[in-house]
């Protein structure tokens, strides 16, 4: 408990340090935001533009798709709002050895990694998720009551974990690997898949969004089952378990990386 | 004139071979590029499933599976990105450096992407058309692509190659007035997938909006091509096409041109 | 009796690194092959430390010197043998070990390099968990020393090597550890920052009895500093005693200069020629300098000598210098 309040504290504080170093700087902060709204809304338009001609695809609305893109927007922004930082693990920070200064300070060392950055590019994505799901609320896409408000935030929680703990995979591969950048941005392209109904894919890349990289769990498979009522309760612990194995098996390849980290130089 | 060659070159080949360097990031690469087709190719298919008229924005389904594969590789080979590296440059201040240097700055930064863009010429894209040539002929029922298609294609894809170079020169620029040019990436990004057409073709869009578009140098980056390739434009409309091409690449070339002056004014004045 | 703060016990550190061959075959081969490679950085080396010392660790680049400090603090595991630092082993233990020690790495700084100065040691001071007065008393001690206040309020970024390499070293010692690792700290500094920083290793050492290794390429470092030194090459240690065992080992050859009181003639100058078999003269401007092995002739024995034959008028003694001992130990290596 003691312990808890300590890391607490300690997120505070280098919060306000990251918050005091992004003021310096808010040109590049709307740069950011600028950045993942554009993308956001190109998207969007090419939903647009496709239903100007279709009416439905493989059954589903236009409302329907823009819940399900937005419910996928969250936890993705939640988990690029928080943790971001393992980017630069993968990409910089084994190759180049600055992992270094980690390993230094009487921390936990994935806490250190996350509390040094907060992605403030990633409120651009969730605008853009809260705008979407709360429209589908408002046009009756989607029912409320009260226990699927519920599982909708557990649902977030358990996306998100899902999320850094691919991310954190793939961030320690650089461990074996040095420079993991090329496989995080890979599976980041297959995270792109989510977005879309994943029925419409061939069997074996849902095979992959469902096991391997199992994205499809993030977004499509909870959003739709609160588009058409049926078998939450069962799709939410599905994505709850996968949530715990995914992040139990990712931070023990961390551990197991750390063991193995050669800094840079000799 | 060979020596001139023969220098800048150099840059070329060490690009292409640094791309071979590491085996993993090579295999990767070419699994990304897949992914990124394959996305498009199946969620193409699920709407023209659900499309009661089998024809959108003027292509058939057919036509569309070629417009997604071909747009794909050719926006991977043209859009060869130069301003992160000039963002770098600025940033660790090795741009003061390059006037100090015998070469010219821009005409490095455009070899480099040369050797790059024949990297990906080779990897993977040639074996991507041969194969779609095939599948054309064999799986669609359509006609081979004429010589005379392909070559008008292929000097409108350099063409488009020197445009958007020419293009994300002027855009590194903006290094000089951001440190943030990551996030000015996205931004261009982002908007150039649908500027370009390599998100949906130009022809989905509103009449006005593709009114507009003409007067931009956006699609003249990879719809052009594409659209020559598959036979869309006749004959002297491909010409146009290409002619209007040039002047980009001419329009684009004054205009880094002069915004480089300016800020070499201001890095001479200022220092580095 | 004290007790050893560091033990290492047949350290051995190996790196696995992958060959890439030139030219366009070997690029395309690259895709297909790959060649490893395995380096030995850090062989088989023992040593100990005792609490208190200060400890000059020395090599050439590459030598292993930084791998072994690296593993020394959490940051490598060795490949085999074991490793004690305050009955610790710190690729074991990171997190308590880390409380136990304070590193400085010369080339590469703990500071937040975009805000002031200041806001680095509120930080630590979180993240160490130190209290309210020794925070007070510890800053206050540093800035006597260490000269901090000059600019404790500039960014980070802003600073001069010499300011952030002093920020560096107050950061390493703010939670006052009980061992100190400095890699490089003089680097690239000038005469009288590096006096500065040896002044503080030299108090802060007295006033907490801090352990100190430090790894240097400025051998003034160590003949200010360490009573004790190690020299590391090609990872294998070959040579660790105090600083004058190794002068009594290595620096027997010494140096007198004279200055004449007037010029001598040349009968002079030729009795000086033979003042000894075992001494050599050469003849400078307004003096001359003889050179010999004191294990062989004393310096009085010289100095009597070369009075008997004419007036001098200042004499000054030169012992071989510590730089001339190293350069030797490594060239009687490099050929054995």
């Amino acid at each position: 408990m003691k312990k808890i309040s300590r890391y607490m504290r300690l997120y505070r504080i280098f919060a306000v340090q990251y918050m005091k170093t992004v003021m310096q700087s808010k040109v590049d902060f709307f740069i950011g935001l600028g950045g993942f709204l554009i993308s956001q809304a190109a998207g969007l338009a090419f939903l647009y533009l496709v239903f100007q001609q279709i009416p439905t695809m493989k059954e589903w609305t236009l409302e329907q798709l823009l819940f399900i893109y937005g419910f996928a927007q969250i936890p993705r922004g939640i988990d690029h709002l928080l943790t971001d930082n393992l980017w630069m693990v993968g990409w910089q920070m084994v190759i180049q050895g600055t992992f270094d200064k980690y390993m230094l300070r009487p921390m936990n060392l994935f806490f250190q990694i996350v509390c040094e950055k907060i992605q403030f590019d990633a409120v651009g994505e969730l605008l853009i998720g809260i705008l979407f799901v709360g429209r589908a609320v408002a046009k009756g896409v989607v029912q409320v009551t009260p226990l699927k408000v519920l599982f909708f935030f557990i649902s977030m929680i358990a996306g998100s974990v899902i999320y850094t703990s691919v991310k954190l995979v793939l961030a320690s591969i650089a461990f074996w690997v040095k420079d993991s950048s090329p496989i995080m941005t890979t599976a980041y392209d297959v995270a792109d898949f989510a977005k879309y109904p994943v029925e419409i894919y061939a069997k074996p890349i849902q095979i992959v969004l469902m096991t391997i990289l199992p994205f499809a769990f993030v977004a499509y498979i909870p959003s739709t089952y609160f588009l058409i009522d049926a078998n939450i309760l069962k799709t939410i612990a599905a994505e709850c378990g996968i949530a715990v194995i995914f992040w139990l098996f990712s931070y023990h390849l961390f551990k197991k990386g750390l063991t193995i980290y050669e800094s840079a130089g000799s | 004139m060979t020596k001139f060659f023969q220098v800048y070159w150099t840059f070329a080949a060490n690009q292409i071979k640094s791309n071979f360097v590491y085996k993993g990031r090579f295999y990767l690469f070419i699994i990304r590029k897949f992914l990124g087709m394959f996305i498009y190719y199946y969620l193409w298919m699920a709407i023209y499933a659900s499309s009661p008229s089998g024809q959108l924005g003027g292509f058939t389904r057919s036509e569309m599976i070629l417009y997604v594969f071909l747009s794909y590789t050719i926006a991977d080979i043209v859009m060869i990105g130069i301003s992160s590296e000039i963002g770098k440059d600025v940033l660790d201040g090795s741009v003061a450096m390059n006037l100090v240097k015998p070469i010219n700055y821009r005409l490095y930064l455009t070899s480099k992407a040369l050797g790059v863009m024949i990297y990906r010429i080779i990897v993977p894209s040639v074996f991507i058309w041969a194969g779609l040539e095939i599948y054309k002929v064999t799986a669609l029922g359509m006609a081979v692509s004429s010589p005379s298609q392909i070559g008008l294609a292929l000097i409108s894809i350099l063409l488009s190659f020197f445009i958007y170079v020419f293009f994300d020169y002027c855009f590194g620029m903006l290094a000089f007035v951001t440190t943030y040019i990551f996030g000015m990436t996205i931004i261009k990004n982002a908007a150039l997938n649908l500027l370009t057409g390599r998100l949906i073709p130009i022809s989905f869009f509103p009449a006005v909006v593709q009114e507009i578009f003409s007067f931009l140098p956006f699609t003249a980056m990879t719809y052009v091509p594409v659209m020559i390739w598959m036979g869309k434009y006749s004959g002297t409309e491909a010409l146009l096409q290409l002619g209007k091409q040039a002047i980009w690449v001419v329009l684009l070339y004054l205009l880094g041109s002069l915004l480089w002056k300016k800020i070499e004014k201001r890095l001479v004045i200022l220092g580095g | 009796m004290s007790e050893n703060v560091i033990e290492l016990s047949n350290v051995r550190k190996e790196f696995v690194t992958t060959k890439h061959d030139p030219g366009w075959r070997g690029a395309v081969k690259g895709l297909f092959t790959r060649e490893k490679v395995t380096k030995v950085a850090v062989d088989d080396v023992s040593l100990a430390i005792q609490k208190g010392e200060i400890v000059g660790y020395i090599g050439s680049n590459g030598a292993g010197k930084s791998t072994t400090i690296k593993m020394m603090s959490g940051i490598l595991t060795p490949t085999s043998g074991t490793c004690m630092v305050n009955g610790l082993e710190p690729y074991r233990n990171r997190k308590k070990n880390a409380k136990n020690i304070g590193v400085v790495f010369g080339q590469r700084t703990q500071l937040w390099w975009d805000l002031p100065l200041s806001e680095t040691y509120t930080v630590l001071k979180e993240i160490y968990d130190v209290s309210d007065e020794d925070y007070k008393e510890r800053m206050n001690f540093f800035e006597d020393v260490l000269g901090l206040q000059e600019f404790i309020h500039s960014t980070v970024r802003t600073l001069s090597l010499g300011q952030r390499m002093r920020a560096d070293l107050a950061a390493a010692l703010l939670h006052n550890p009980k061992v100190l690792f400095l890699d490089e700290p003089t680097i690239g500094l000038d005469v009288v920052v590096k006096d500065k920083i040896r002044q503080a290793i030299r108090e802060i050492n007295g006033k907490y009895d801090t352990t100190v290794l430090l790894t240097t390429h400025d051998l003034n470092d160590i003949e200010q500093l360490c009573r004790r030194i190690i020299i590391i090459d090609a990872g294998k240690k070959i040579y660790d005693s105090t600083l004058n065992q190794l002068k009594k080992d290595h620096g027997y050859r010494c140096s007198i200069l004279f200055e004449w009181k007037e010029l001598p003639d040349s009968e002079k100058l030729e009795r000086l020629r033979n003042l000894s078999e075992k001494a050599v003269f050469e003849g400078q401007e307004r003096g001359g300098k003889v050179t010999f092995n004191k294990n062989e002739l004393s310096v009085a024995e010289v100095i009597a000598g070369v009075m008997r034959i004419l007036e001098v008028k200042d004499i000054q003694i030169k012992e071989t210098e510590l730089t001339d001992i190293v350069k030797n130990i490594y060239q009687n290596r490099a050929e054995a």
